[in-house]
Formats: C-alpha cells, structure tokens, sequence
C-alpha cells in the first residue's frame, strides 16, 4: 500500500513536472483575461525608441490595458522572435521588426496577423509609399508591420575637429564646401595633414553610407545577388578602401566600445551616413560633448539606414489591442513625439510639413535645424530592394573591409574571396 | 488511500487465477516483481523524459535536419548528401578543425603539465596556508565563461592601451593585434582556456596525489632514491588513471569550445578564432543555414568518435 502511494504522488509530482510550461502561461492568460478584464500585451522593443514613455499614456488612457516592454539588443531581439515563431511559442504580442530583417520574416508570414485584418488599409496614406512597401507580400496582400521610424542619412561632424583643420563649422557652409565624394576626400586630406585624425572612424560606416545611396544594392527583385554585374557596391568598397589605404579612415567597428568612446573623444571628423536615430546613440555615448557636435547634409544625396517595423505574432490572444495600441503609437502626433524625445524620424511625410516641427533644432547638435535637414534627406531617399539573405552579404563585405583597414590586406583579394564566400553561402540557403 | 474493493470493474477484468482473501487486492494485477521493475523505471524517469525531450530529440532530429535544406522558417526540402559536400568543400570549416585543434593544444598541453607541478607543490609539505592556495587556484573555475572572455578581451585589445599591448611595448615589442591576427587570436584564447581550466586539473591531480599511499615514498626514501626518481617511479604511474582521464576531459572539451571564441570575437566569426561549434553556430544562427549546420554537427560527431577511439586505443596499450 505504501508502494503504491509514493507511486501515486511520485506519478502526479511527474504529470506537474510535464505540465509545468503549459501551466505558467496559462495562469498568465489567466490573468489578463480575468483581473478586471485587463488585456496584456508584451511588447519586444530594440534600440532606445522610447516608447515606455508613450505606453505609460496610452495606459492612462485605456485603463484595461496593460503594456509590457521588453527591450533588448537588436540581434538578441531578432534572434529570440525568429526562435519562438520556429518553434511556435514564446512569441510576444507586439514586435519590432527591423528593415534588414522584415524580408526574412514575411517568409514565415503565417505567423503573423495580416494588419490589413484589422484596418492598416485605413492609415497607409498616412505613410511614406517606400517605407509601407517594405513589409508588405509582393502581391501587395499582406501587412506584416506598421512603420515606425525611418533612417534618412546626413553627416554628423565635430565642430571642434574641423575648426581645427580649418574647415567650415557652420552646417551649411560645410555641406556646400564637401558637396561631392572627391570633395569629401579632399576634406580627408586637409583633416588628416591639420590634426592628424581620421575623416571617420568607422570603415563600414564609410561604405554604408555610399551603398545607401545607390539605387540597388546586393540583390535585385528576383533576389539574385548582383554585387559583381552592378556597380554601386564595388564602387562604394573601392573608394572606402583607398580611404583606408590612404590612412584617412580608422579601424573602429560599429558598436564596439572604442566606437562608442571615440564619439566622445572626438578623436575623428566626421560620423558619415548617420541617420536621424544615431542622434540617441552619440548622445548616449558623449553625454559631455554637447556643442562639439553638428550636422548638416551629405553629399550627392541621403539614402536610408534602419528603421523599423512593428508587428503582432500569430500566438497573441489580443490581435485587436495590439493593433488599437501599435496604430495609435506610430500615429503621424505620436511619431512626432517620438522625434522630440528619442530622435525617430518620422515616416508619416505630412509631418514634415508642420511648422513647430521644421524649426526643431537641437542644442546638443551646436543648434543645427535638424528636423529640417532630416526631411530633405528623407525625400531624396529612393526605395531599394534588400531581400532575404542581405545580412549575409553584409557581414562578409564588412569582413573584407576589416581585413582591409586592420590587417592591410589587399582590397581586390579581399573583395574576391568575400564575393566567393557569399556565393557558397547563398548556395546554401 | 486506494480503495481497490469497491472498484468492480478492475476485478471483473482481472479475474485473480488464486484470490487469497486476507491480501487485499491491487486494482491493477501486477506482481511483486513487475512492480518493483515499475516504481525503478519511475525513479529513474524524470532524468529519461528530460533527456529524451532535451537532449535525445535535438539530437535524432539534427541528423535528420543534416539532409534537408532549412531556413528554420520556411519549407524544409530534401537534399540528401549536398550539406555534407558544402561543409567538407568549405575551406573555412578546414580552418575552424584546426584551430580547434591548434587551440586544444596550446590551450589544454601546458595545462596539464602545470597542474601536475601546481598539485605536486601543493601536496608538499613545504607550503604553508595550503587550503588558501588550493582556494584561489580554483578561483577561475567557479567563474562564469563570458565573464572571463570579457575580462581577457578587455586585455587582450587591439589598440596600443589594451593591457597585453602596454606589456609588450614595456618590454620592448611591438603591438599586436590580438582581435584579428592568426596567431594573436589563438593565443589569446588560449590564454583564456589555459587560466581557466589548470586550477580544475589541479585539483584532479591534487587528489590523485593524496590518494598515493605514504609508505611508498618512505619505503624509496630508505633505499635512496631522490625527489626526482620518487616522481618518476611513484608519483607519475601512481597517477596514470588520472592523467588518462584529465586527459580524455580536456580533449572533449577542446573540441567543444564555443563561448570563449563567440565572445571574444563578437559575431564577426573571424577566421583566425573560428572553431568548429562556432562554425557550426553561425551556420545556424547567424546564416540560417539549418541543413549545413546539422550537418557539421554530424561531422564533428564522428570526428570525436574517431578521437575517442584513438585515445582509447592508446591508453589501453599505456595501461599493460
């Protein structure tokens, strides 16, 4: 008798064992549906959007929900949401997307409510055509996201750098002086002789900033990789690299803590292709440099860096309150508002018309109007094509152009394996 | 608690071939020994069923992703032997096999020879304050992995100011840049390797050494021999059986390092750093390339077989 007692409760003991992931998340359900009909809704956020400040008042306003954010790193981000819709668990309610990895996830489209569902249709106009696009099904069918921001590129200096190597500090003396690339070596040249610092710090920041330009990149439309027949990317790899070799450009990698100290040291001129969120990450990283810093226009015109999307997995109870909630916060006021505190730029181009918003200028940035020369870039953005396996081709040219700045390898052998590893790569997808 | 009498249709179906009606019956009719073998597979069964849904699936299910093309969203095709072909044709997957082995080496050999002195001078009797060495000499054992490859990589930076760097220009030599150089790379995490493993090994050896009777040495003592024919005559073979294992433990964990090069190499999965789990890693994680991933799973699978075998074959013969 005994024996089978202990059995019985060993048995059950095991049964809560096994049940014990299924139970956690439904006392969660539980929860949200039954405490006072409360909805819960997690929300994944990357990079500093500042959008808690925004959820507190849509909180306020809609007593029964409540908004749970997560922030993380954007990879980790990405990497959690593309584990969890493989698995199909552990998905939050509302996520960011970021561009590079919309295509990716449109793969998986049935695991994401279609936005068109619950009225995207209703609110397109109010956004860019380019932005929208982006996370929408070729046939045009699906809404995978509402935009959020968008990444048009300029030019952020250091005052105090090119004072030194006497050039013009004023925005739009320097824009008009460095009006092109050659003139943006010379520039190079002038600040390397007088200070004996870097154009820029970052070698895959230069090449960014061509390759956003140009109006493809490394796939086209039928996602064939085009990097060897068009010429845009190897144009923006050769200039970059002759930068290096010409000793005008430093060896700092993006997102690393000398790259983050060095914005603060001002131990380089220029922060080139740097769109409007960057303006979170400088103050982050030199909270003293207040006033050494401006920007002003890049030559020969702004392509696009980043910007996100936000979108509601399949797996959320609460379709509909996500929607209310992500519609209401990437509304053209509160995109603004976005603007004001974290730097977003907007994707919803009648705010660019709004006279408060165009006399914005920001102390910190040596008081540059700079909502204005953010809306001029943001219109001569073209829409490009990134397709599913950008990220591929991305890390392997930045390798090369590592291997170029750091070790002193030869450009055109780098630039030839890099091509040979992405096709292997590709072929394996 | 069970009230097996008044549940008739457990008697109805198990009608007892012999009732004895001072027993009281069991609903379900096992006998003792059946029993006994059900409650020892229960006792065993929470560490079966995790595995078997942790551990057994993951690995059945990786040799059958090792034949299909997968993104890990999409569609899952069939390809039958083309991952195998990638990942052998890829140079870079060459590279990572001998950097794990090149690292294991300069990483795992030096270990072992300094454990055995670190726990021979620890045995001894000349050391005072013994249990605060032995404390701090596995210090670096109890730390966490990633800790330790942000620390080193700390140390271990590129520019002129990274600590390594300022000891090196004090000393007389050039920089070196530890985050992309072939050899810099390696030593750097060898280094990290090395510093946090020995005080483990040590500790093997440590008690290996305790376990070598006293009347050995004396008995060799009163014959003469020195300290260094007491080394090689008693201490070395006493400790055999602990040197096969350290050594069989450092192998698997050679072949098997991962976080010290992800950390210190960031997600750039340089070549000169990149190992085989790493390989592997951003197959997966970074490249989407389930299939092939799998696939050097399957690889380095049978590579440890084959390393298994070797040292198996080679300490069986130390053994006779």
């Amino acid at each position: 008798m005994k024996k089978w007692i202990s059995m019985i409760v060993f048995a059950a003991l095991l049964l809560m064992l096994a049940a014990c992931s299924d139970d956690s998340k439904a006392s969660d359900d539980g929860e949200s549906g039954a405490s006072g009909g409360k909805v819960e809704l997690d929300f994944w956020v990357f990079g500093s959007a500042g959008y808690d400040v925004l959820a507190e008042e849509y909180m306020e306003e809609h007593p029964d929900v409540k908004i749970n954010i997560n922030e993380g790193e954007m990879a980790d981000i990405h990497n959690n949401l593309f584990t969890s819709i493989s698995a199909g668990s552990g998905a939050p309610d509302i996520t960011m997307i970021e561009v590079s990895e919309i295509a990716k996830f449109m793969q998986a489209n049935d695991q994401f409510y279609n936005l068109n569902d619950y009225g995207a249709k209703d609110v397109q106009d109010n956004y860019l055509d380019w932005k929208w696009q982006q996370a929408q099904s070729v046939d045009g069918d699906f809404q995978l996201g509402l935009p959020t921001d968008i990444g048009p590129t300029t030019m952020f200096y250091r005052t105090d750098v090119m004072e030194e190597a006497g050039l013009p500090t004023d925005p739009e003396e320097l824009a008009a002086q460095i009006n092109d690339w050659d003139a943006y070596h010379e520039a190079a040249k002038q600040v390397k002789e007088k200070t004996g610092k870097p154009i820029t710090d970052s070698p895959e920041l230069m090449f960014s900033a061509l390759r956003d330009q140009a109006p493809e990149q490394y796939f086209n439309e039928e996602n064939e990789l085009i990097i060897e027949t068009s010429p845009y990317v190897k144009e923006a790899y050769d200039y970059t690299t002759q930068l290096i070799e010409e000793g005008l450009v430093g060896q700092n990698s993006l997102w690393t803590p000398e790259w983050g100290s060095a914005m603060a040291d001002g131990s380089y001129a220029t922060l080139i292709g740097a769109p409007a969120w960057m303006i979170a990450n400088v103050k982050g990283n030199a909270p003293d440099a207040g006033g050494n810093w401006s920007l002003t226009t890049i030559p020969e015109g702004a392509g696009n860096w980043g910007g996100s999307f936000l979108a509601i997995p399949k797996e959320s109870d609460h379709p509909q309150e996500a929607y209310d909630f992500i519609e209401w916060l990437l509304s053209p006021e509160n995109q603004l508002k976005s603007f004001h505190n974290n730097g977003l730029f907007p994707s919803t181009p009648a705010v660019y018309e709004d006279e408060e918003f165009l006399a914005t200028s920001d102390e910190y940035f040596s008081d540059a109007p700079t909502a204005k020369i953010f809306a001029e870039a943001a219109q001569s953005v073209q829409p490009i094509h990134m397709g599913v396996n950008y990220s591929i081709v991305q890390d392997e040219l930045i390798l090369a152009l590592t291997n170029v700045a750091v070790e002193g390898a030869d450009p055109q052998k780098e630039w030839d394996a890099a091509v040979k590893r992405i096709k292997d790569q590709l072929a394996r997808q | 608690m069970a009230q097996p009498q008044i549940q008739p249709d457990a008697d109805t179906k198990h009608e007892p071939v012999k009732p004895s009606p001072k027993k009281k019956r069991s609903p379900f009719h096992f006998s003792e020994k059946t029993k006994d073998a059900i409650s020892g597979y229960l006792y065993i069964s929470p560490f079966y069923i995790l595995f078997a849904i942790f551990g057994l699936f993951p690995m059945l299910f990786s040799f059958y992703l090792g034949f299909q093309k997968w993104n890990g969203l999409g569609e899952m095709e069939y390809v039958g032997l083309q991952n195998f072909k990638f990942v052998l044709a890829d140079p870079i997957f060459w590279k990572s096999l001998l950097n794990t082995v090149v690292i294991g080496v300069i990483g795992t050999l030096p270990q072992l020879l300094i454990g055995i002195i670190l726990a021979y001078a620890l045995n001894s009797a000349l050391i005072r304050f013994k249990s605060v060495f032995r404390v701090s000499i596995f210090m670096p054992y109890v730390t966490s992995t990633v800790a330790v490859a942000i620390v080193f990589g700390v140390m271990f930076n590129n520019q002129d100011f990274g600590l390594m760097n300022v000891v090196f220009n004090w000393l007389g030599f050039d920089s070196v840049n530890w985050g992309t150089s072939e050899w810099g790379v390696k030593l750097a995490i060898s280094t990290m390797v090395f510093w946090r493993w020995v005080g483990y090994n040590t500790i093997i050896y440590l008690a290996g050494l305790q376990g070598i009777p006293n009347d050995l040495y004396e008995a060799a003592k009163i014959d003469g021999a020195s300290i260094r024919q007491q080394i090689q005559y008693i201490t070395i073979p006493m400790l055999k059986p602990i040197i096969i294992l350290t050594v069989f433990l450092s192998t698997i964990g050679a072949m098997q390092l991962f976080t010290e090069p992800l950390v210190f190499l960031g997600r750039s999965f340089r070549e000169e750093g990149i190992t085989v789990v790493l390989y592997l890693y951003r197959e997966a994680f970074s490249n989407m390339a389930f299939g092939t991933a799998s696939a050097t799973a399957i690889i380095l699978f049978v590579i440890i077989i084959v390393l298994s075998s070797i040292n198996v074959f080679f300490t069986n013969r130390i053994g006779k």
